[in-house]
């Protein structure tokens, strides 16, 4: 059993107790892809944690990927922690993500709000982050404050309870449908 | 975007060469095979191939179905998959192991195969001769799955044979002459019409193989037909839902416009055989199909008959795993 209580805020917080203790597992491992889904579509979410296959090799996967791996080169390093979390550490010591496009601008920052609040909350380590959209030329410093932590705490909560569904949430259009990778899972 | 098949005939060396694939025939030929550029490859000739080049295909997922003499089906070499889905896996087996619920899935395979088996010759009847009769046959079996209470897959398996029977009864008539389909025969196929019915069952199947390898489902367990099987029974199960729409109209298609004669087929003692050029005329047409596109009433775009193999295997993992209604291909258009 935890120390910690189970009260209140007792799933978060049971969260970050597993998290801290290397020896042990949470019930549902959280990364940041599962919380950029958790903002786009619950449904998403609870396909991905099921292990539902989806072809990476189409156009909009690969050309996200592609701008991923050529922007910035020299001035990030990748780290990946606790086998969890994978963030890039720009060489000023910011966090940063980069994205393909600013169209779904939440779940890109919830996502980067994430890390460090991970960093934060885990480990103990204070870090900025910035979002980076190379091919806008755009950049957005990103902060972790009260109100940031309450909305990832708050989608933490979303994020497990998602998970542990048994059947999946219901199925609803969204404008973003026809180019989700999940499309042909949902409304076949 | 899905991506074309690639049939190897020639006899020879299939390598690595750097990042991609290279054939080096018997005849002195080379050719270079973009990696990227194929969905699955078929060997039909005397192929060797190393570890390297096995690497290649397993980097870039692509299967690979090995045919022997006389292109009888070997066996197949499948990539390593990229996901790895223990909860799938179990959700399946529980699904088989459930009675109620292997027969309902069972019903929906029976169902939408004899609903293409209809489709099939309602697009002949007036067109090659009167088909009344086996129309209603089969409308009548197809009510009798979908609306019977049953309690064996054994009944269900009984319904599916006789409607195929019914079924088959018309591909004499629908056929052009000299072909003659008196009896349904395989193992080995004992005239033209089992013979190019048996190759194109067997390009079905493996279709379905590759659609299978695409999810975390395991192949060796079907619904309709029994795991003891030797084959993967999954993909029987889904193959018999795309023969019709796939092998069978392929057939009509090859025969009735001539792109095959008699002469494309060799009679032996252990049974009659397609040549390799009527091979190759017939997978040719099958490729075709694969790549012909249709509009999606619910995914709203068009897509070809290679992803819609893809979509009903997605739709059966989705029924497995979310226990949302699985929709067997059933031809609509």
């Amino acid at each position: 059993m935890d120390s910690v209580g189970w009260e209140g805020d007792s799933v978060v917080q049971r969260y970050i107790a597993r998290e801290r203790d290397t020896h042990r597992e949470p019930r549902v491992r959280i990364t940041g892809l599962m919380m950029q889904y958790h903002e786009v579509c619950t449904r998403e979410l609870w396909f991905f944690s099921r292990g539902v296959d989806i072809d990476r090799e189409t156009s909009n996967i690969q050309r996200g990927t592609h701008i991923d791996e050529t922007s910035y080169e020299g001035q990030r390093r990748s780290f990946s922690i606790n086998g969890r979390i994978v963030l890039d550490m720009l060489d000023s010591g910011e966090v940063m993500e980069v994205k393909a496009s600013s169209a779904l601008e939440a779940p890109a920052k919830l996502q980067l709000l994430y890390y460090l609040w991970y960093l934060d909350e885990i480990l103990d380590i204070e870090r900025d982050g910035v979002l980076a959209y190379p091919a806008e030329r755009k950049r957005e410093p990103v902060e972790l404050d009260a109100d940031s932590r309450e909305w990832v705490e708050e989608s933490i909560r979303g994020v497990i309870q998602t998970v542990e569904r048994d059947e999946p949430p219901e199925l609803e259009k969204k404008p973003y449908c026809d180019s989700c990778l999940y499309q042909d899972i949902c409304w076949v | 975007m899905t991506k074309p098949n690639h049939h190897i005939f020639a006899d020879g060396d299939l390598k690595r060469n750097e990042g991609t694939l290279r054939i080096d025939t018997l005849d002195g030929e080379t050719e270079y095979l973009p990696v990227e550029s194929v969905d699955t490859l078929y060997l039909h000739g005397q192929i060797t191939f190393n570890t390297r080049a096995l690497g290649l295909l397993n980097e870039h997922g692509i299967p690979v179905h090995v045919f022997g003499w006389k292109d009888h089906y070997r066996g197949s070499y499948l990539p390593k998959r990229d996901h790895i889905s223990g909860d799938t896996v179990v959700q399946q087996v529980r699904a088989y192991d459930d009675p109620a619920r292997r027969l309902s899935i069972a019903e929906d395979f029976v169902a939408a195969s004899i609903h293409n088996m209809r489709a099939n010759v309602r697009y002949y009847d007036d067109k090659r001769g009167d088909f009344t009769g086996a129309l209603n046959r089969l409308e009548g079996l197809k009510q009798r799955v979908c609306d019977d209470d049953r309690d064996s897959i054994d009944e269900l398996r009984g319904i599916e044979a006789t409607a195929r029977k019914a079924y088959y009864r018309c591909f004499d008539t629908i056929l052009r002459d000299p072909f003659e389909l008196t009896q349904r025969e395989y193992n080995p196929p004992t005239s033209e019409a089992n013979a190019l019915i048996s190759f194109l069952n067997g390009m079905v199947y493996t279709s379905c193989v590759s659609a299978i390898r695409q999810t975390a489902l395991d192949p060796t367990v079907g619904f309709l037909h029994e795991p003891g099987e030797r084959r993967f029974t999954l993909s029987l199960d889904i193959a018999d839902i795309f023969k019709p729409l796939l092998a069978d109209r392929v057939a009509f298609r090859v025969v009735n416009r001539q792109h095959i004669s008699i002469d494309d087929f060799e009679s032996e003692l252990e049974g009659c055989l397609l040549s390799e050029d009527g091979r190759l005329a017939v997978l040719e047409e099958f490729e075709k199909m694969l790549d012909e596109t249709i509009e999606h009433p619910r995914l709203n775009r068009k897509v070809s008959y290679k992803t819609l193999v893809r979509t009903d295997v997605y739709s059966l993992k989705k029924h497995l795993i979310a226990n949302e209604p699985y929709r067997a291909t059933e031809r609509w258009w």
